[in-house]
């Protein structure tokens, strides 16, 4: 349908080169990160992660994992450090992430990284989240370990689907994720 | 939403089906119309609502949705007014609608971070879906849509009505009868992003009419602030892709069906873009990237600041340029040739979006811009997201939808959604 845009005059127009930002450390400055302030620091380093080739990526994995520690870190930053070892974690992240994906609030940033890291460590970990896990969390959790289409995950998701005392969301993400691990229902790998 | 609110919804069993679907009923039935929900009631929504009115004869609409209570009530009122009537249900929740027996069809009509989830639900219920553009926020979100598609057996048509527009009929049908000769390249122009309220900004209380959680779904947390929520979603990273997504998705369509490569794509995507460095709005300000084809033809995305979207067609013959409300070529014979009929490629003609849904519910025939169709569309779009986003030429297999070489940018298809939402 419509989409009613009209062109921006020019001076109210943001257009800031990726090399722009402040001559200061954004790895100090990230763990202060909070949603509406300053933002160039998280800017800063998603350009390192998008830019950083493969064989830098455990150089940043690790700065990014340090920062993850710094028990200064506010809940928005968490977030946004656990959002790029999503698309750089390894291994490596694992135990970090396995211990946040423990705590419920923050159950959700730990989630969303190590559902997107390849390797058995990340599939393990998300199936240990099931033990401490529940409510909306458990749910996300469930899917997670849907949408890697792990064999490995079979047996967890048939009993899950099975298992009356779960919730009935939980059921149905089960049976639709035992479905997907058969080779003839599933479109190209994920 | 909270959370017993959602566990209640998780349980909901299908309403008792107080009118019977359309699926059920004989062709020759008196009461014979489809029933339609329209899912998110902004302003693409309106378009929509005030279009499906006109087919008293062959739509009724029976509900709206909406987690903003004052749009969903004003569209619930726009609805009855119409029909003369107190029918139509006004929910918050889309579940209520996908779930319910005597719905046959949704549109959604939402931020584009819920398209996916919302026409999923949908068609793993039995409903077809009209999902408007871009018909999903992610590469693997469309894998999924398409495949769920397939297997529950649903009509699904992405929202690209230039598809049934005859401009673009016409042009896309020219270009892959040769009528420019050898096509050289592809240039899409799309229009800047709009908005912009400074380099931060202060979280407001949420309305008491607005159920955020629930509007942000899969999106990630964040606190809310009016500008960023109704129609501005769409320049916010983690809900939408700029006007790549919004313009893009029209005008690269019409691309994509020039180059015939409505079930495959790109084969490379290079790009660079100028994301802002802070504040609420983070899609590029300034777009530029290029798929290239197999044929070896490129197509390119950019922004221009002094005017709307346009897909230009450039062969060895000249250029065609085909806008939604202007056209312009090199030559005028060439429009002149374009508008003709009897070209040797025949494309599949639609001459009404909405009617060719509605047709495809009866006939379950494919429509013209089927699920599949803007599934390659919007990943075009997502290409071009990705390539900006990691500022490298990337090479892609259309087969395998996969980055034969880049596992960065392979992460990028998908995202994990927040609880308790899943793709599965």
């Amino acid at each position: 349908m419509n989409t009613p845009d009209s062109p921006p005059s020019p001076d109210r127009v943001v257009v800031v080169g990726a090399e722009a930002g402040p001559n200061v450390d954004s790895w100090s400055q990230i763990v202060r990160l909070e949603h509406g302030g300053d933002g160039s620091f998280a800017a800063i380093i998603r350009e390192q992660v998008g830019r950083t080739p493969v064989a830098g990526l455990a150089k940043l994995e690790a700065q990014l994992l340090r920062a993850l520690a710094d028990p200064a870190v506010t809940a928005a930053g968490r977030d946004f450090l656990c959002s790029q070892l999503a698309l750089v974690g390894s291994a490596a992240a694992v135990p970090v992430l396995g211990r946040l994906l423990a705590a419920e609030a923050s159950a959700d940033a730990a989630r969303v990284a190590l559902e997107r890291l390849p390797g058995a460590e990340a599939a393990a970990a998300l199936l240990a989240g099931l033990s401490s896990l529940s409510g909306r969390a458990r749910i996300g959790l469930v899917g997670s370990i849907g949408a890697r289409r792990s064999p490995g995950a079979r047996e967890t998701l048939s009993r899950l689907a099975g298992d009356a005392g779960e919730h009935a969301e939980i059921r149905a993400i089960a049976t639709r994720a035992l479905a997907l691990l058969r080779p003839a229902s599933t479109g190209p790998a994920a | 939403m909270g959370r017993r609110r959602f566990l209640q919804l998780g349980s909901l069993a299908a309403a008792a089906p107080l009118i019977l679907p359309a699926k059920l009923r004989g062709a020759a039935a008196p009461s014979n119309l489809i029933h339609v929900a329209i899912i998110g009631t902004g302003n693409i929504a309106e378009g929509h609502l005030k279009t499906l009115l006109g087919y008293p004869e062959r739509v009724r609409i029976v509900a709206v949705c909406d987690v903003d209570r004052e749009r969903r009530d004003r569209a619930a009122a726009l609805v009855d007014a119409a029909y003369g009537s107190r029918g139509c249900s006004s929910v918050n929740d889309f579940r209520e609608v996908t779930r319910r027996a005597d719905v046959d069809a949704v549109w959604v009509c939402t931020p584009d971070h819920w398209h996916a989830l919302i026409a999923l639900d949908a068609v793993r219920h039995g409903k077809d879906a009209y999902v408007e553009k871009p018909l999903t926020f992610t590469i693997e979100e469309g894998r999924a849509l398409v495949s769920a598609a397939r297997e529950h057996g649903r009509v699904v048509q992405h929202g690209t009505q230039h598809r049934s527009m005859k401009r673009f009929f016409d042009a896309a049908g020219y270009v892959r009868s040769g009528g420019l000769g050898k096509l050289e390249r592809i240039e899409v122009a799309i229009p800047p992003n709009n908005r912009f309220i400074g380099s931060s900004w202060t979280p407001e209380p949420i309305p008491a009419t607005l159920d955020w959680d629930l509007w942000l779904g899969p999106t990630p947390w964040r606190p809310y602030h009016s500008a960023g929520c109704h129609y501005n979603f769409r320049f916010i990273a983690d809900c939408a892709n700029g006007q790549v997504a919004n313009w893009g998705a029209h005008y690269l369509d019409i691309g994509q069906w020039a180059l015939n490569a409505d079930d495959s794509g790109p084969i490379a995507v290079e790009g660079h873009g100028h994301f802002p460095t802070s504040g609420l709005f983070t899609c590029a300000t300034h777009v530029d990237f290029t798929c290239h084809y197999a044929n070896g033809i490129p197509m390119s995305c950019r922004t221009r600041q002094d005017g709307g979207g346009t897909v230009r067609f450039i062969g060895e013959r000249g250029w065609i340029d085909i806008a939604r409300n202007a056209m312009s070529a090199s030559s005028p014979d060439l429009l002149r040739e374009m508008q003709r009929p009897g070209k040797s490629v025949t494309l599949a003609r639609s001459d009404n979006h909405h009617e060719n849904f509605l047709d495809c519910i009866r006939s379950r025939a494919r429509p013209v811009a089927d699920v599949e169709i803007g599934h390659r569309t919007t990943t075009v779009c997502n290409l071009g997201q990705i390539a900006m986003t990691l500022g490298r030429k990337l090479r892609w297999d259309p087969v395998t939808e996969s980055f034969p070489d880049d596992p960065v940018a392979n992460r990028l298809r998908g995202r994990a959604a927040r609880s308790p939402w899943s793709l599965v």
